[in-house]
């Protein structure tokens, strides 16, 4: 009975302060990955959490366990929240209808751009194959079986962006330096490609890569959130030699330490970034619906340190890889077709 | 050993199920145990095997009062059960069932078999049991089996060995071997507690005979100076007539005709083998056989229930050979069948849905939109209940929550209580009690004398020697031989002979085969 | 010949026999006593697991708040709650159905998928159909294409012997590739996207929100009726109708069945298809009343809980209902309970296996609460 009662105190207590009103909330709806995903959901509750940290905001979260879930997370933190940031393409029609329903609230959405623009949500998107392309070139350079790989969660833009880029840049690579560096997994022309079908399991990103493997690739790029996370622990058994793993989103190598030896880079989507800028615009009143579009220019979307692989990379490739990096923020490169 | 019983009481919630009750259990003697269904044995027995312990009163063994907290305190007292239901694994050997829950182990536990196997060997020396310690218990006919539930209890050296309803599951053959043992146990000194509601075989074999009733003991006696009558009367209360009352048959029209009807096994096996006979309005058919010579598939096949590999099929004259279960029965069979737990009811439901398990179609009880009239139902079934005396509260009771007789009861007024023009029963009367067998048989040859044509299947002789007007006999799916038993005059001993399988038995009397 | 079957008069002792026993205590406390325990234990055991995994008091008290707050503590909660049951309850329906009948269905997730497909494909191919033509023949083609697909697995049974826990398993791992087929099919799959989405529901062929006048929020959708409905029918049909006499003999007693003339392979693929019917509705009111579109995991498990709720419900009817409407205030609470005190979601799922745990274990509550039952289990004193 003595924890029955502590515990019915506690509740008592609790119950009172539930309810009490504090300083600007800031909440995240994730998508089925989870918070803790060591990329995609991960980063962008990052940004929030950056906010938190700088000017003492208050942030909250709801996973979403399956697509169901969807709608009734964004339904509960309306009314509770100053801005409500949904990470996903796969949220944007609940995010829309959210909003439609409920003008006065801010919505912010990551990887879902409005046609026409809804004047109460931001739609933050990124130029992921602008990154994608980096990554491709530098990896058309650092492999010895001249094949490489990739695959994705679902087909949706977001996750394919990166595969597009990846693709072209290996193939700017071939173009020259004379090579026939070959891109599995993806095809930019009919949009057709491998896909796990999930964003979970990562049985699958280790079957996948294993089959990508199996085909002769030395450096697969997952782009399907914690599914990459088994494609990092079969490059890990295989040794890098074998078998390199290109991250995506976060800076996985600061991620997933235990297996941050296997990624020669990760392709940053700096959803930290956008997501505290729109954040900030929140709280400071210069909010307005519309776009955020991260670029290589603006440091919205980006190459990850080589890290392990500092030394591993010759000079003269680093020097391209930057050189390509000023054309595509020039202009002078184009990573599309 | 002896055991003494000393104003045992034991209640559950009002009911007293055992009432005052005072027994002596003594050595190198058997005392026979006699009551209905529900008379209260079996709790008497669960309180000396320690499942359940008494409301009042005390045990005594060798005059030292004991208590029992838990099933396993009667059995390390010597006191041992050998269950009507067998407790053995049927994929084990049968020195592993009896060595089962106290196996010999060796260093480390491991278990020595061989040690079992030799303990197995020497009890089965010791009493002549003649149990093939090698095998497996789901080769062994249901006699040897019983004999395992036997070593089982002596291998846990009990001196006193409780038979619960022990002859049910057995054949004639097999009942004269059981008591053979039961002597054997005897003279060893072992005290026997024979449980039955059959009279004959506990004025065969007992020494001394207590009768309970209703939670109390209401008769003891010598089985020298008791007769079946008197035990009847001190077992159900009242005067109860064993002998059939019934006029001589008067056969009408042909109800039922079986042509050159076989049917296979799933090999080649003929189960019935070219079975030719009739069965007309007004005359009670007995077939005769030991059991599992092909009586359950004939019945299979005459109520739809199985499809006959050739052969034709009559009923009233129509050929129903292709027609479904429920078209046999809609046109007037009806069919009690041998095993009423397995076929005949639904533990679970109401007796009132029991009583319409399989008419609960009829247009009497239809209600709009495919629902059944259920208050229609439940006026009928109560109905039933009182034509056919089932004892319950109410009609919305479980059919499992009944006594058994009272159960086959319930079956029994389904089938009869209807427009009947024949009755298949099979074993009528398996598991009731003497009360209930009296109703039962009775109730049968009304259905015969309203003009219905009777086929009666049973493996006990007495009851088709009592009730057939003309005895058929099968032995390995055939007919073997027919007797004219008008007025009960068909000679026992050839019936049992032609059961047995003599060859050279002759069609006496009767009409066609 | 003997009396036939039908009117009779009734003397004083037949009347008697009709009296109705009082509903034993012992049922009374099965029924209530005992799920109310469970829940008390399981949330108790859910406090200590949170306990262990360092939660503090504090945070547990406030989750548990949240708990209640979130599952019944509002219109919002229980719109919420009873719009996550609505599924639930159908499918668990077809469930017990099922059960009764002495089918083991596992099939539910995959009968649910291919109704709300099939829903969802009607109502996009007939948009110019008016709301009171579009939305039941919507519900109905997603009733008729679970019930063709869980037929699937019923007639194998009836014809081969397949049992149905594999067949139905394998059923489900097809059905979410049929799925992923159909929704990539040009005419399903909605204009300008490569992933597999159908087109949406057309507003005509969307179950009404009840209570959105209140507020635009509330999600309670015109499924409830059908989920009320349902409940009603499935108990006229198990206990009251002749199809349904056939389904329980059958489950309780397949031999007395097949006695009784019962036609057992035609009661098995009918216990099936009225099971895949319901699952097959539950997928479609969870298109047309919540998503208004098929996508790949839209069954979201529900199949799957469906089949604990059916057994928690003792595969009755009406405890299904209160088995939905717990199950649904779990899900519901256990959003609140994130929200507010940052509990992970995974503790539901714990505390929802719990209940489950012990409400199937009747005797262990017993034993664990000996003063809430007037009797102590059976072998005790």
């Amino acid at each position: 009975m003595t924890f029955l009662s502590k515990f019915g105190l506690a509740a008592a207590l609790v119950a009172g302060s539930v309810t009490a009103a504090s300083a600007f909330t800031a909440c995240q709806v994730t998508d089925v990955g989870g918070i803790d995903d060591a990329g995609f959901n991960q980063t962008a509750w990052k940004g929030l959490e950056d906010v938190k940290t700088s000017d003492g905001i208050e942030g909250r979260f709801l996973e979403s366990q399956a697509e169901t879930d969807y709608a009734p997370n964004i339904n509960s933190f309306i009314g509770q929240c100053d801005v409500i940031i949904t990470v996903g393409f796969l949220m944007g029609d609940a995010t829309k209808a959210a909003a439609e329903a409920n003008p006065d609230q801010k919505f912010s959405i990551v990887d879902f751009a409005y046609d026409p623009t809804i004047p109460n949500v931001v739609g933050q998107v990124y130029a992921t194959n602008q990154g994608g392309f980096l990554a491709g070139y530098l990896a058309a350079g650092m492999s010895k079986t001249g094949v490489l790989g990739t695959f994705g969660g679902i087909n949706i833009p977001p996750v394919t962006d990166f595969m597009d880029g990846f693709v072209h840049g290996a193939n700017l690579y071939n173009e020259r330096h004379g090579t026939e560096v070959t891109v599995l997994g993806w095809n930019p022309e009919s949009k057709e490609g491998l896909f796990t079908g999930n964003f979970e399991s990562l049985d699958d990103g280790r079957a996948f890569a294993q089959n990508l493997y199996d085909e002769g690739a030395d450096i697969v790029m997952p782009v399907a959130g914690p599914v990459g996370l088994g494609s990092a622990a079969l490059a890990d058994e295989l040794g890098t030699d074998a078998l390199k793993i290109i991250g995506v989103d976060a800076d996985q190598y600061m991620t997933d330490t235990e297996k941050q030896h296997v990624y020669l880079t990760s392709v940053l989507k700096r959803m930290d970034a956008t997501v505290t800028q729109v954040i900030k615009s929140a709280m400071d009143g210069s909010f307005a619906g519309g776009l955020v579009v991260g670029t290589l220019e603006n440091d919205g979307v980006g190459l990850a340190p080589y890290h392990a692989f500092e030394d591993a990379v010759p000079a003269e490739l680093k020097a391209e890889i930057e050189e390509i990096k000023a054309g595509i923020i020039d202009g002078s490169i184009t990573v599309g077709g | 050993m002896d055991v003494e019983l000393r104003g045992l009481t034991k209640r559950f919630g009002p009911v007293v199920a055992n009432d005052n009750v005072n027994l002596m259990i003594r050595g190198g003697e058997v005392l026979g145990l006699l009551g209905e269904n529900g008379a209260g044995k079996s709790t008497m027995m669960n309180m000396l095997s320690g499942l359940y312990t008494p409301d009042a009163g005390e045990i005594l063994i060798d005059g030292k009062p004991v208590r029992f907290e838990g099933p396993g305190d009667g059995i390390a007292a010597g006191i041992g059960m050998v269950h009507q239901h067998f407790m053995l694994v049927p994929v084990f050997t049968v020195a592993e069932n009896v060595v089962l829950g106290v196996e010999p182990t060796g260093r480390l536990g491991y278990l020595d078999l061989k040690k079992a196997r030799a303990q197995v060997e020497a009890i089965n020396e010791k009493y002549g049991l003649h149990v093939p310690a090698d095998a497996l218990i789901e080769n062994l006919p249901v006699g040897i089996q019983q004999r395992v539930e036997i070593l089982k209890v002596l291998f846990r050296e009990a001196d006193v060995l409780i038979l619960d309803e022990p002859t049910a599951v057995l054949t004639p053959q097999e009942v004269e071997e059981f008591f053979g043992i039961v002597k054997g146990l005897k003279e060893a000194g072992k005290a026997i507690v024979f449980i039955t509601h059959k009279l004959h075989e506990i004025l065969a074999i007992s020494d001394r005979i207590s009768v309970l009733r209703q939670g109390r003991i209401t008769g003891e006696g010598d089985p020298a100076t008791l007769d079946e009558e008197k035990l009847a009367e001190m077992m159900v209360g009242r005067h109860v007539s064993f002998t059939v009352k019934k006029t001589p048959a008067q056969p009408g029209s042909e109800m039922l005709r079986l042509d050159r009807v076989t049917l296979l096994d799933d090999g080649d096996d003929r189960l019935l083998d070219n079975v030719t006979f009739t069965v007309h309005s007004g005359e009670i058919v007995g077939i005769a056989g030991v059991q599992g010579n092909g009586q359950t598939e004939l019945v299979e096949v005459i109520t739809g229930l199985a499809r006959q590999n050739a052969g034709k099929i009559s009923f009233a004259g129509d050929d129903i050979s292709t027609l479904s279960v429920r078209e046999r029965h809609r046109r007037g069979m009806a069919h009690i069948p041998e095993d009423r737990h397995r076929m005949g009811m639904v533990d679970k439901f109401t007796i009132a849905e029991n009583m319409v398990l399989n008419s609960y179609y009829d247009e009497a009880y239809a209600a709009p939109f495919g629902s059944v009239n259920w208050n229609r139902v439940h006026e009928t079934a109560a109905a039933f209940c009182v034509d056919f005396d089932v004892r319950t509260p109410s009609v919305f009771l479980a059919g499992g929550a009944l006594s058994g007789g009272n159960q086959q009861k319930m079956v029994v007024a389904r089938e009869l209580e209807r427009q009947t023009r024949l009755v298949v029963a099979s074993q009528p009367t398996r598991g009731v009690d003497v009360g209930s067998i009296e109703y039962i048989h009775e109730r049968l040859v009304r259905s015969r004398d309203e003009g219905d044509g009777v086929l009666i299947v049973s493996s006990e002789l007495d009851e088709i020697m009592g009730l057939s007007d003309r005895i058929l006999v099968m032995f390995e799916g055939r007919i073997v031989a027919e007797f004219d038993n008008t007025g009960g005059k068909a000679d026992r001993n050839q019936v049992g002979l032609a059961m047995a399988g003599a060859t050279g038995t002759e069609t006496v009397g009767g009409t066609a085969a | 010949m003997s009396t036939s079957i039908g009117k009779r008069e009734l003397d004083e002792t037949g009347r008697k026999l009709l009296e109705r026993a009082m509903r034993g205590r012992e049922e009374f406390e099965d029924l209530v006593i005992v799920p109310i325990f469970a829940v008390i234990v399981a949330l108790i055991l859910g406090a200590l697991v949170m306990l262990a995994t360092g939660v503090d008091l504090e945070t547990i008290g406030r989750s548990f708040v949240a708990l209640a707050k979130g599952s019944f503590g509002s219109i919002n909660a229980v719109s919420e709650t009873l719009t996550s049951a609505i599924p639930l309850v159908l499918a668990g329906l077809g469930l017990g159905l099922g059960f009764r009948a002495g089918l083991f269905n596992i099939g539910a997730e995959g009968q649910i998928l291919m109704g709300g497909l099939a829903a969802a494909i009607f109502a996009f191919s007939f948009p110019g159909l008016p709301s009171f033509l579009l939305i039941p023949l919507a519900l109905i083609a997603g009733a008729l294409v679970g019930a063709i697909y869980a037929g699937i697995a019923g007639v194998l049974k009836a014809a081969t012997g397949a049992h149905e826990v594999i067949t139905t398993i394998m059923l489900n791992l097809s059905s979410y590739l049929i799925l992923i087929y159909m929704l990539k099919r040009p005419y399903v799959q909605v204009a300008g996207r490569s992933d597999p989405v159908s087109k949406s529901v057309p507003p005509a062929g969307e179950l009404p929100r009840l209570l959105d006048w209140l507020d635009p929020n509330l999600r309670l959708h015109a499924g409830l009726f059908l989920m009320l409905a349902a409940v009603a029918f499935v108990w006229w049909v198990l206990f009251r109708s002749k199809i349904g006499f056939a389904f329980r003999a059958s489950g309780a007693n397949p031999d007395a069945a097949r006695y009784a003339g019962m036609k057992s392979g035609l009661i098995i693929v009918a216990a099936m298809a009225s099971a895949g019917a319901l699952a097959g509705l539950a997928g479609a009111a969870q298109v047309q009343g919540v998503l208004w579109r098929a996508t790949p995991g839209f069954s979201a498990g529900i199949g799957f809980d469906a089949i604990a709720l059916a057994l928690l419900g003792r595969s009755h009817p009406v405890g299904i209902l209160f088995a939905g409407i717990l199950f649904g205030g779990l899900e519901a609470g256990g959003r609140q309970m994130q929200v507010d005190a940052g509990v992970s979601i995974d503790l539901i799922g714990i505390i929802q296996a719990l209940i489950i745990v012990f409400i199937a274990a009747p005797l262990l509550v017993r034993a664990l609460f000996p003063w809430g039952f007037a009797r102590a289990p059976k072998g005790g004193k």
